[in-house]
Parts: structure tokens; C-alpha cells; sequence
């Protein structure tokens, strides 16, 4: 519902700031936000499936570290990072006092360029989402079948070749559904891009908004953008449909690792940690820095409050959400129910609406129901815990969605019709078949949506209740100052609450893995 | 299955009635607030402690929150809306959403050009945006008389810096020379000035200040209080020291003055604790709330008795203010951001 609160906007006036926008500033938003997607999407793919590759495919020196490590850069918010690398890469930051002070160099001289421009903006991104790529391409290259790949070999192929050629095609539509999730953040992040000043299609969202006042424009304006992904889920849907790679994953037997001489164990250590360094151990040491020296406190005044409301959210939204996609997804494979398919498709756009724009899209919905259906004279809905779990649930359900249906094709037919031949189905078919099957993608999406709505602020902003705080609440009071440094110590909160699911999930994962396997 | 699908649900649903239950019952004041300072948070225990009224509070961006008081109507539990910034003080004024204030002894401490037309909205707090210059680039002769205005001049071309055409700061001082010089003399003025900037906008008001520090550029414009916060030296030693390095200047105090914004607040229409929530406000103007606004965050008081903090004292207490109405940044806000946009302000 707030979706299409958000959509019925296009039926309204189309006022005159369209011409406007239209002649100054809309084609340059547009190629701000392409370019910015062009370039996500090239350095995420890159990233993301090349060190799934290395890690899925050979034993290197540090292998079993980085397969869980890689994913520790999920736990930064974009927003974070920007603000982290603007102290750290600053003409005056502190990578380039230091490089002046170790050299002594002159006050002028600046080794470091400046961060604050669409190239920066890239990296920040990039180095933040690649992990969804990362997953997603780990997981289609383990569950790869081995005689596919072993029939390369006999055909001749050689190592590179059997990668490029028949393993790259195979996990294809696993990987475009990863990165329709990082093209969708992307889109959606507002704090990033306002940070280092780039006029992108949010950025104009909210300009049209707050500075003309305008917010029929702005959700006018956000409706084009979730039309623009809704195609784009569309074809993704369909070439995933049409591919059809699903391999026979009963007698599936996992793929056979590779030791690496030391020459490449070296390369495939250097490659893996670029994105460890760059996302994760460079930003929060200085935030650790930072959070010591100006902000201690905060671990003692606000801390477990916000900490425990941002934990209870996290994970009720995220049992609720994944159960939701589990449900619909069954529920689309059982009856081939067209609606729900479409239902589904429907809802995974969420991701790409700007928070405070779904936020607006969920009063509206929510005081229309508290008005209309339950008590008239008071707000029972609104600014309640529901509205916020509301919210993440369409915010995040893209997440869920993405992984459990893709994991849920991995799920052969047969199993299905055998089911049926033993008179399982229903609930039955759903408790003692599929989800023992789905298990690691259902903890994935729980993964997944906790990590998002850990991090998650502008919604979580407007919808919550009286004097309710999360850690990003308190990261966006000290930012919103401009006080970052002060923002440190409730910033390395949401990263060590973030890394709580991820370590745990890991683990899990890992060990229904090694179960699978034996 | 089902039934344990519909449980949490229902659990939730349960808390937030509860939420509603203790909203009715108890003595308490309901504040929606786009300002996030720590320090409100004392004020607001301050106000506890002496009156007993208990102070909830939701924070967010205003323009949000404006919304989120549009769409909750008459059933709205909120009973002030406070913001750092007039235009949307504005906003609520247009969409009738505040109630007059009613007490005496408010509309005697505040100034008339710090209140709404008809006593909607007051101002508790003020921040002037002014000009920071390295005295070691630029002597202070060339720019002892400067006004706003003289800034487009070929004289200053890539040598100032200022934030993103964004940032609200902008956009109410290019509404104040709307609502001064019209919208032509305006678009001409921005014309040259943004062919001045020595850089891209990038980066916050502090960013500025620091650029002109470090030489990367002559002239900064950034709001005051954030020099305040830099020299205090809460933000860090480094800031502390680039603020050193530079100094502050009121622009046009020669004719109509310095830009300067309001920090206020209204009582709302809906309002279900009228009485608290006015005196929250005359509680906000008590020597004692002033005296720890101006020491905290470094904004000028609205009431005259109480000084400035002496850390931003020091460059002049009493400069000549722009005495425009802080109605016209909201009601030109929108005409600002179309010719920002127009001259390529990014």
C-alpha cells in the first residue's frame, strides 16, 4: 500500500517546477546517476565475483579468513564510509598529514586526490555493496556441478577457460540478481551522494522537495525512478527464466579445490584484501580512533538503549520479511500463480525508493487506516513499532526475495513430484522438504535484512515512536551537526551490531555446508 | 503454522496501543524537533526537572516531519514542532498547523521580526552566516566594507568557496536578496559570484572555514556558531587550529546588514498539552535556557540580556542584522533554489 501511495502521485497535477527541471537540471541528474550506476556496477562485479571465484575455486594462502571476512564490509553503511574517507583522504585528513609529516613535506603539498566527486562516490559504493555480489556469486560457484566442469576438462579446456567459459555462464543469473540489489541501493542512498555534493536523481528528489516545497513533484519524480527499476527487474526475471541453468543438485557433488602455487597464492591474497582494506580495516580503525578520542561517553549514556531497540527491529523485521518472501516464493511455485509472481516483482522495488520517500508513502498509509478503520480519535498505527517494521519489511524485501527464490531454483522439480507421489504437500511440502533445502537461504536473507535495517536511517527518522533511538539515529544526530568525528562511537556500534548476524550466519552457513557435503 | 505467523503481529500491535495508552494518561510535553544538538537533550531535562512535565521527543529532517504533522491531522499527539531554520517555521505557518501563542510574557521577550504575522512561531535562538578570511591573504582593508553583493565581482574570481546549492543555509540567504534586490539583480549577482568559487561546492560549512585556513581559497561563507564550535575546540585540535588561522567578518554593515537565521518554535494546532507546551517555550526564553543555548551551540540569544558565548563574542556583539522578515526565506525559498539552479550553482 504505501507503494502505491507513492505511485498514485503520477495521477496527480504535473506542476510547472517540471519545466523547470526539465530545462536545467533533470539531464544532468540522469547522467550523474548513470554514470554513478555504470560504475558501481563494473567495480562490484568485478570485486564481488572475482574474489567468489578465488575463494570457491582454489586453497591460497588466508582462504578461510577471507571467506567470511569479505563479507564484513556489509556491516558499513555508504553514508559512513563517505563521511570516514572525507577525513581520511581530505586534502588536511589524516592520510595526507601523514604522508606531509613521515615526508616532511611542505603544508601545501597533497599526495591523496580529492575524494569528494563522482569518482569517489564510486569507490564508496562500491567497496560498501560488492559483498551482495560477493554472496550470491560464492554460493552459485560452490553449488556448480562437477561433472559439468570436469567435462570441460576432457573437452580440453584449460583452467582459465573452464572459469570463463562454462562456470561464468552458469552462475550469470545469480550474479545480475546481486547486482540489481547494488544498482538498487545505489539508486535509493541519499546521505552519500548530498555528502560529496553529486546532483543525482535522489539528490533531485529531495531538492524538489525541501527547496521547492514541492513533494507531489518529488514522488512524481521517485515514481519514474521505481517505474525505470521495475523494467529492469522484468528482464532480469525473464533472462533468469529463460536461462534455465538448473543443474541436478541431488547428485550434485561439490566441486573439486585447486592449490595455488605460491606466485598466484600471493596475487589471490593481494586481490582479496584490496576490498578487506579498502571497505572495512581503513574505515573503522580511524572510527576507532575517533570514537576514543572524542566521543567515549557514548558507550555508557545511550548505547545499550539504542542498541537493544536497533537489535529487537532487526531481527523481528527480518524473521517477518524472510517468512514473507518464503512464503510468496512457495506459494508462485506451487500454484504458478501469476499475481503473486507479480506481487512479488512489485514489492522487491521497494529497495530502490528512497527511505524518507517510503517513510511519507507509509504515514499516509497508515493515518488512512487509522482514521478510516480503527479508532477514529486516536493514532494507534502511526508512530507506532508497526509503521517501522512496515517499512524495512518493503525496504529490505528485495533482499529476501533475491535469495531465497534463487535458492529455491536450485530446488529440482523431481523432488516436487516425489513429494507429491508421498502425499506431501502444503505446509508439509513447505516444513520437511523445502525449508531443510532452504535453510542457508533463508539465514542468508536473515542476514541480509539485518545488516540493511541495522543500518537503515532516513525511515527510521520519521516513523519511530517518542523518544525511541536506534544507532543510526544517534550516527545521524552528530552528523547531521556535522560533528563526524562525534559520530564515530554510535557508528562503530552499528558495525559491531552489524557483525553480530554476520559472524553468527557465517557460521551457520558454513556448518549446514560441511553437513551437505558429508 | 499460521497461527504462529500472526503472532508477532499481534504482539506488535499490542505495544503500539500501549504506546498510545501512556501517551493519554501521563503529563507530558510532545516535541517534534529538526534541531539534534546534545544539548538540547539537558534543556530538556532542565524542564523536567523544575515543572515535573515529562518531554518526549521525536527528532528528523523538518520538511519530514512536516509531513508526517500533515498526514496525522487533528489525531497528531505532537504539541510543538522546533526547528533550526525560518523556512520551515514558514511552511508550518502556511499550512495552519500552528496556533497562536497566547503568553505575555513570551511575546514581551521576543522581538516582532523573530515572531510569526500573528504570533504562530518564535525565534529562541539566533546564527548569523557571515565571511571568513586568512588576514594573511586578504588585508582587511580590501574587505572592511564588503557586503554580500560585492562578492561577484571580478575582483574575488577564483578565490571563494561555499557549500552545495543544497544546503538550506544557501538557500535562505539567496531568498534574503531575493526578497532585498529581486529576483533579476539577484540572478546577475549569482551569475558572477558562482564564477568566483575557487572550487566545486563540496563538503559542509567546517570544510570551508578550513579551506580558507589552509589557503585553498580567500574568502568563506558559512554560518557562525560552526566557527564557534571550531574555536571551542569540542571539534578536535586540528580544527581548533585551522580556526585560529582565520577571521570572522558581518558583511553589508553599511546598509541592510548580516543574514541572519532563526532557531524557533510554534505551538500546533492539534495540540493536546496547549499549557505545557507554552510553558516549554517560556521556559526556552529563561535567562538560564539562553545562557545554556548561546554556551553550547554557539548561536546568538534572542533575548538581550544574556551575552553571546565570549568564544564567538570576541569579532562583535553588536553587529548590524538584515532586519528581513525570516517569513520571506520560506515563502522565496522555492524561487532560490530555480536560480541556483539557473547560474549553475551545483
Amino acid at each position: 500500500m504505501p507503494l502505491v501511495a507513492v505511485l498514485s502521485s503520477l495521477f496527480g497535477e504535473y506542476s510547472d517546477n517540471w519545466n523547470h527541471l526539465y530545462n536545467f537540471v533533470l539531464f544532468d541528474y540522469l547522467r550523474n546517476s548513470a554514470v554513478l550506476v555504470f560504475g558501481v556496477s563494473v567495480l562490484t562485479l568485478i570485486i564481488g565475483t572475482g574474489t567468489a571465484w578465488l575463494v570457491s575455486n582454489f586453497n591460497f594462502f588466508g582462504k578461510r579468513f577471507f571467506e567470511w571476512a569479505l563479507i564484513l564490509p556489509l556491516s558499513i553503511p555508504p553514508y559512513i564510509l563517505a563521511y570516514t574517507f572525507t577525513g581520511l583522504f581530505d586534502s588536511y585528513g589524516t592520510l595526507n598529514n601523514l604522508v606531509r609529516n613521515i615526508f616532511e613535506l611542505e603544508q601545501s603539498y597533497i599526495f591523496f586526490p580529492n575524494i569528494r566527486n563522482i569518482f569517489g562516490a564510486i569507490i564508496v559504493f562500491s567497496f560498501t555493496l560488492y559483498p551482495y555480489i560477493y554472496l550470491v556469486a560464492r554460493s552459485a560457484f560452490l553449488n556448480q556441478s562437477r561433472s559439468t566442469l570436469e567435462s570441460g576438462r576432457i573437452l580440453g579446456l584449460n583452467r582459465f577457460e573452464i572459469s570463463f567459459k562454462l562456470a561464468m555462464p552458469m552462475i550469470r543469473p545469480a550474479i545480475i540478481g546481486g547486482l540489481m540489489l547494488v544498482i538498487m541501493e545505489t539508486l535509493s542512498d541519499f546521505g552519500a551522494v548530498e555528502h560529496f555534493a553529486i546532483p543525482t536523481f535522489t539528490t533531485g528528489i529531495f531538492r524538489t522537495w525541501y527547496g521547492m516545497g514541492d513533494l507531489l513533484t518529488a514522488m512524481q519524480l521517485s515514481s519514474f525512478l521505481l517505474i525505470l527499476v521495475a523494467i529492469f527487474l522484468l528482464i532480469e526475471n525473464k533472462s533468469r527464466r529463460n536461462a534455465g541453468f538448473v543443474s541436478d543438485s541431488s547428485t550434485h557433488s561439490p566441486i573439486q579445490i585447486e592449490r595455488l602455487n605460491s606466485r598466484y597464492s600471493a596475487l589471490a591474497f593481494v586481490f582479496c584484501s584490496i576490498p578487506l582494506l579498502v571497505g572495512f580495516i581503513l574505515p573503522t580503525s580511524e572510527l576507532m580512533i575517533w570514537a576514543i578520542y572524542y566521543n567515549p561517553s557514548f558507550f555508557d549514556d545511550r548505547f545499550l538503549d539504542a542498541a537493544l531497540n536497533t537489535i529487537t527491529l532487526a531481527v523481528v523485521a527480518a524473521v517477518l520479511c524472510s517468512m514473507t518472501a518464503l512464503l510468496i516464493n512457495f506459494s508462485v511455485r506451487i500454484n504458478k500463480n501469476k499475481i503473486l509472481r507479480l506481487l512479488s516483482s512489485f514489492l522487491s522495488i521497494g529497495y530502490a525508493l528512497p527511505g524518507l520517500i517510503l517513510a511519507v508513502g507509509i504515514v499516509q498509509t497508515t493515518t488512512f487506516i487509522d482514521s478510516n478503520l480503527l479508532n477514529k480519535s486516536s493514532l494507534a498505527l502511526t508512530g507506532s513499532l508497526f509503521g517501522l517494521v512496515l517499512a524495512y519489511i518493503i525496504k529490505s524485501y528485495a533482499l529476501s526475495n533475491n535469495t531465497i527464490s534463487s535458492g529455491m531454483e536450485k530446488i529440482s522439480i523431481g523432488i516436487d513430484n516425489s513429494a507429491r507421489v508421498l502425499k506431501s504437500s502444503g505446509w508439509n511440502l513447505l516444513g520437511s522438504i523445502h525449508f531443510p533445502l532452504l535453510k542457508t537461504s533463508f539465514f542468508t536473507s536473515i542476514l541480509l535484512v539485518i545488516s540493511e535495517v541495522v543500518k537503515e536511517l532516513p525511515a527510521t527518522l520519521i516513523l519511530r515512536p517518542f523518544n525511541f533511538d536506534t544507532l543510526a539515529v544517534s550516527t545521524y544526530i552528530y552528523a547531521a551537526e556535522e560533528r563526524m568525528r562525534d559520530a564515530a562511537a554510535p557508528s562503530i556500534a552499528i558495525i559491531l551490531v552489524g557483525l553480530i548476524p554476520i559472524i553468527i550466519i557465517t557460521r551457520m552457513i558454513r556448518s549446514s555446508r560441511d553437513k551437505g557435503a558429508m | 503454522m499460521c497461527f504462529k505467523l500472526n503472532n508477532p503481529i499481534k504482539s506488535l500491535i499490542a505495544i503500539c496501543l500501549l504506546f498510545s495508552l501512556t501517551e493519554i494518561i501521563a503529563n507530558e510535553v510532545n516535541i517534534y524537533t529538526s534541531r539534534h544538538y546534545d544539548s538540547d537533550d539537558l534543556l530538556y531535562k532542565d524542564f523536567s526537572d523544575a515543572t515535573g512535565i515529562k518531554v518526549n521527543i521525536i527528532s528528523g529532517k523538518g520538511e519530514a516531519l512536516i509531513e508526517r504533522l500533515k498526514s496525522e491531522g487533528s489525531n497528531s499527539s505532537a504539541d510543538i514542532f522546533l526547528t533550526s531554520d525560518a523556512g520551515n517555521l514558514w511552511k508550518v505557518q502556511k499550512e495552519g498547523l500552528f496556533k497562536s501563542i497566547s503568553s505575555e510574557k513570551i511575546m514581551q521577550s521576543v522581538p516582532v521580526n523573530f515572531r510569526g504575522p500573528n504570533n504562530e512561531w518564535i525565534g529562541i535562538a539566533k546564527r548569523a552566516r557571515v565571511i571568513f578570511y586568512n588576514p594573511d591573504n586578504v588585508p582587511s582593508k580590501d574587505i572592511e566594507k564588503l557586503s554580500y553583493e560585492d562578492l561577484s565581482q571580478e575582483a574575488w574570481k577564483n578565490r571563494i568557496v561555499v557549500r552545495s546549492s543544497n544546503n538550506i543555509y544557501n538557500q535562505s540567504l539567496v531568498a534574503s536578496m531575493i526578497s532585498n534586490n529581486g529576483i533579476a539583480a539577484t540572478e546577475t549577482w549569482a551569475k558572477g559570484f558562482v564564477s568566483n568559487f575557487a572550487r566545486k561546492p563540496q563538503g559542509n560549512d567546517r570544510s570551508q572555514i578550513i579551506a580558507v585556513a589552509n589557503g585553498e581559497a580567500d574568502i568563506a561563507i558559512a554560518n557562525s556558531y560552526y566557527f564557534g564550535i571550531m574555536l571551542s575546540g569540542s571539534a578536535g585540535p586540528d580544527q581548533m587550529k585551522a580556526a585560529n588561522k582565520v577571521k570572522m567578518l558581518f558583511p553589508n554593515q553599511n546598509n541592510r546588514g548580516t543574514h541572519v537565521n532563526i532557531s524557533g518554535a510554534g505551538v500546533l494546532r492539534n495540540s493536546k498539552n496547549p499549557i505545557n507546551a507554552e510553558a516549554f517555550l517560556e521556559f526556552l526564553l529563561s535567562s538560564k535556557a539562553q545562557s545554556h543555548i548561546v554556551n553550547n551551540t554557539y548561536e546568538y540569544p534572542v533575548i538581550d540580556t544574556i551575552p553571546p558565548s565570549p568564544v564567538i563574542a570576541q569579532f562583535g556583539t553588536s553587529f548590524v542584522e538584515d532586519k528581513t522578515s525570516a517569513s520571506d526565506f520560506g515563502k522565496f525559498n522555492s524561487e532560490a533554489i530555480k536560480l541556483m539552479d539557473r547560474v549553475g550553482w551545483k
